[in-house]
């Protein structure tokens, strides 16, 4: 049968048909594929490309971030001075109150090579990889605050998830009052973060700072995320939440740090997630999916706020009977003297 | 074969751009959507079926570089690509006016496309969207027009001069 379109025309035609074909094929099971190691690839692929052009981009940037950082360094020298002081006094004060002692984070330096995402940058493209000791599970911060987690780590590189998907979440808390919560990011109406499962009796104010919280499995603790701009609702009215501005300037990543996270101090594994979920491994879309997910980790927050307040009312509980105990046997010594 | 170096230039050139130089002004919010400004152009040069091999392709690597929706750019760029190369025998390529119209159409389409996979069920955010894909239909379709007026310039002929054109010219 003779067709109606021109050879050059038929093949085009029959390309294109190919094209979408794949395209559908994988837009349905796509999802499904492991091609995480196809990223690997590109990664090393793209990495001497991308150190070439940002080569530019650092040069041009040099000057003024060293004046910049100058003058954070005289700033800091003063902070430090201030904070020995005080570092000495919290030390004396958590042994006196029978705390942990607070122990500082070993911090890897890397370069973020190239950000990813369409059209918000989600993921970042490390320099260093398992052979410079990253793990997948790392918390990624920068001088300003945290930024993402590692979420996939080949010999020399590493790809870390950032704040700005809106699979991930962090359990965060309120740095001056320790009120909990659940960030994450959202697209609608407008791109930002938000503190959700802040429980309507919990007081949350403008200016505010939010750190992780002791409560997540999946960052350490202690690091700083944002300021709390705008207080609300949530659409249920149930919770409160709040938008959060993030300290770490996502647009401008160059340089970054990994931060090991926490580990279980048995196995030294990665302690397995609760609260937060697991970046890449969700399947992004279904709404529905997505708010069992957040009602889940909602549900999650305030059984371990609950948990939280028991295990306070026990430790009190003990410190007063040691208390009582301790007030009988005086009671008890200065009883027996008297009739000695 | 004779535009496969150029293709693999281009791939590589569109793609690293669109993580390291646009990355941290998408960040801002203002998208300039190079790879469907690529296809465009690599269409209105090259004709139909290159142009939907060039969109596919680089639909595909961002597909795989963003993890989610595999197969999302992919579809819409190559069906430009395709659309474009088609066209590009009727048009006048070196037209200022064309070059923007096609690209804003194209980047339109494509951001339009991807915003209906963000938004999901909850059109809360669609104001916000319909406006960063105006925003980046502007941007980018202004951003080629001067790109390929400055390539012109360099060159001294058009980037369009000996161009292959659709499939059906040739």
């Amino acid at each position: 049968m003779p067709s109606i379109l021109p050879p050059a025309e038929r093949r085009s035609v029959v390309l294109v048909a190919t094209y979408t074909a794949v395209s559908l094929l994988l837009l349905v099971v796509g999802d499904h594929l492991p091609v995480a190691w196809t990223r690997g690839v590109g990664a090393v692929i793209f990495e001497p490309f991308d150190r070439v052009v940002l080569m530019g981009d650092r040069m041009f940037a040099a000057w003024r971030e060293s004046e910049d950082l100058h003058r954070r360094i005289v700033q800091l020298e003063l902070d430090v001075q201030r904070l020995r002081v005080e570092g000495g006094e919290n030390r004396r004060l958590r042994a006196q109150l029978e705390l942990p002692e607070w122990r500082g984070l070993p911090l890897r330096p890397v370069e973020v090579l190239a950000l990813g995402g369409d059209p918000t940058p989600t993921t970042a493209t490390l320099s260093a990889g398992a052979k410079a000791g990253i793990r997948s599970g790392d918390a990624l911060v920068t001088a300003e605050g945290l930024v993402g987690r590692v979420t996939e780590v080949w010999p020399t590189l590493s790809r870390a998830t950032l704040l700005t998907d809106p699979n991930m979440a962090v359990a965060c808390e309120v740095e001056s009052t320790g009120v909990n919560g659940v960030l994450h990011f959202t697209l609608s109406p407008t791109p930002r973060l938000v503190m959700t499962a802040v429980p309507l009796a919990d007081t949350l104010r403008v200016g505010q700072e939010l750190v992780t919280s002791d409560l997540s499995l999946r960052f350490p603790r202690g690091l700083p995320i944002g300021r709390v701009v705008r207080i609300r609702r949530d659409e249920n009215g149930l919770m409160q939440e709040a938008d959060v501005a993030p300290s770490a300037r996502l647009s401008r990543l160059r340089h970054a740090f990994v931060a090991p996270g926490p580990v279980d101090l048995t196995t030294g594994e990665p302690l397995k997630p609760r609260l937060e979920y697991e970046p890449n491994r969700i399947v992004p879309l279904p709404a529905a999916r997505r708010a069992a997910s957040l009602k889940q980790a909602r549900l999650d927050s305030l059984a371990a706020v609950r948990r939280r307040a028991e295990h306070e009312a026990i430790r009190q509980a003990a410190a007063a009977a040691r208390a009582a105990r301790a007030d009988s046997i005086a009671r008890a010594d200065s009883a027996a003297g008297g009739r000695r | 074969m004779k535009p496969l170096g150029g293709f693999l230039v281009v791939v590589m050139v569109a793609m690293l751009l669109r993580s390291t130089a646009l990355s941290s002004l998408a960040a801002r919010g203002v998208v300039v959507d190079v790879i469907a400004l690529a296809t465009v152009i690599w269409a209105l040069r090259h004709g139909d079926a290159w142009g939907a091999t060039l969109g596919f392709a680089l639909g595909l690597l961002s597909d795989l570089d963003a993890a989610h929706w595999l197969g999302r750019h992919a579809l819409v760029l190559s069906l430009l690509g395709y659309a474009t190369g088609r066209l590009a025998g009727t048009l006048v390529r070196d037209s200022a006016r064309t070059q923007f119209a096609l690209i804003a159409v194209a980047v339109l389409a494509h951001q339009l496309w991807s915003a209906a996979f963000e938004l999901g069920r909850d059109a809360s955010g669609l104001p916000w969207l319909l406006g960063r894909a105006l925003v980046s239909t502007v941007v980018t379709a202004a951003t080629g027009v001067i790109f390929l007026a400055v390539v012109r310039r360099l060159l001294g002929r058009s980037v369009f001069a000996h161009a292959s054109g659709s499939s059906a010219t040739r």
